[in-house]
């Protein structure tokens, strides 16, 4: 008489907050396994690249994104979280985030691509709609940071730390990433013979926008780090504004470079 | 990797899973997680992963017995085709183990429905679903 019941994990509190986003997280996680198999196993080539990097690097990103919100989510006050403005801002991006992953894969499955894919008007119009798609998964971090900016229970210089980082990622990706997707391909220069850094795919030989729309997006992860280092220390505040001011900066020389022509390394 | 390499890799696995079944009275949980969980997931896995990589590049289909006759000519896809008879006649092999354990039918009666299951899918199927017809109209 025995019904399967799944093993009982340890369940971290971000499932009870951020049901959405953890689950979601979760999700993405499970389906880039069968992407792997694909990789090993698909020769198939795109830009000099296996066609399934990118699906992978998307899913890895996105992981990476969700449980990081959702781990965000305890500082956002509970009545926040039950509104329906925020369950229903969660159901779009997530939504958003199903439809770029939709699209992203069948681009690889079919050997074609999904960004800058203007060659037929059924490809160029799914790449405008996966624009606004795009804009409406940023601004999964702005609403989380708006969530927290309004708890009056936290430590302030974490709070800070962690509205400043949210709106950075917000507002510098839609920038660096909003631009790239405004050009005609992530590279700017010539000549591309292949030149790549390990790993994160970035050209060595040529400007390259995704070096800065990466540092842009990673902010909620860098700014609030000076926070959670300097929460309760005198001029805790003031290190936060001077951390983000700069990791700002930084994201905006690599925009430069990239923009400039010029390799990361 | 070739198809013929994963090929054998498949035959054992699902083996395993078959084993798992057939000494289920001995450790019931441990057969119900291989056979009916864990091997059917693993090829599923690799089943979705044959998919997307080699879909786009047939000429194949659904639509008539020629399109499936040329989906099967890719032997990455026929090796597809394959995995998702292991994984599927393994799950239902493992969901007759299920039933048969909540409805009372001795193991022993199960295990022709098993076999024929394992070497013939839906005809394992037809003889487990008689089995309990016959069972259940026995007790009146």
């Amino acid at each position: 008489m025995t019904v399967y019941t799944p093993p009982t994990l340890a369940t971290p509190r971000l499932w009870r907050d951020d049901p959405a986003y953890a689950g979601l997280g979760l999700l993405i996680g499970i389906a880039a396994l069968p992407l792997l198999v694909a990789l090993a196993l698909d020769p198939r080539q795109f830009q000099d690249e296996a066609v399934w990097i990118k699906p992978l690097k998307f899913h890895a990103a996105l992981v990476i994104y969700l449980f990081t919100l959702a781990f965000f989510a305890r500082w956002v006050p509970e009545a926040t979280r039950a509104s329906r403005l925020w369950r229903w801002h969660h159901a779009a991006v997530v939504f958003a985030i199903i439809g770029e992953l939709l699209w992203i894969g069948a681009a690889a499955a079919l050997g074609t691509a999904s960004h800058f894919n203007t060659s037929d008007p059924v490809w160029g119009a799914l790449y405008s709609l996966m624009g606004l798609f795009a804009v409406i998964l940023t601004s999964a971090s702005l609403g989380t940071g708006i969530g927290i900016a309004g708890n009056r229970a936290m430590e302030p210089v974490l709070r800070l730390s962690l509205v400043l980082g949210l709106g950075l990622t917000f507002g510098l990706t839609l920038v660096t990433a909003g631009t790239m997707a405004n050009m005609t391909g992530h590279f700017v220069g010539t000549p591309v013979t292949g030149a790549r850094l390990p790993v994160f795919g970035w050209s060595r030989e040529v400007g390259d926008l995704r070096v800065a729309h990466f540092f842009a997006t990673h902010a909620l992860h860098g700014v609030p780090l000076v926070g959670w280092l300097m929460a309760g220390r005198s001029g805790g505040r003031a290190a936060v504004w001077a951390g983000a001011a700069l990791y700002a900066a930084l994201v905006l020389a690599l925009f430069w470079q990239g923009l400039s022509g010029l390799p990361v390394i | 990797m070739t198809p013929d390499s994963l090929f054998a890799l498949s035959g054992p696995l699902a083996l395993l899973g078959w084993i798992a079944l057939l000494a289920a009275p001995l450790a019931p949980r441990i057969a119900d997680t291989v056979a009916g969980l864990v091997v059917p997931l693993v090829f599923a896995v690799a089943y979705a992963g044959l998919v997307l990589a080699f879909w786009a590049g047939t000429a194949g289909g659904f639509g008539s017995l020629a399109e499936v006759a040329a989906l099967f000519s890719d032997p990455w896809l026929l090796l597809a085709g394959w995995l998702h008879y292991l994984a599927f006649d393994l799950f239902v092999g493992a969901w007759e183990v299920r039933r048969a354990r909540a409805e009372g039918i001795p193991h022993w009666q199960v295990v022709p429905c098993l076999l024929l299951t394992f070497l013939f899918g839906p005809a394992g199927f037809l003889c487990f679903g008689a089995l309990r017809l016959t069972r259940s109209r026995m007790k009146g």
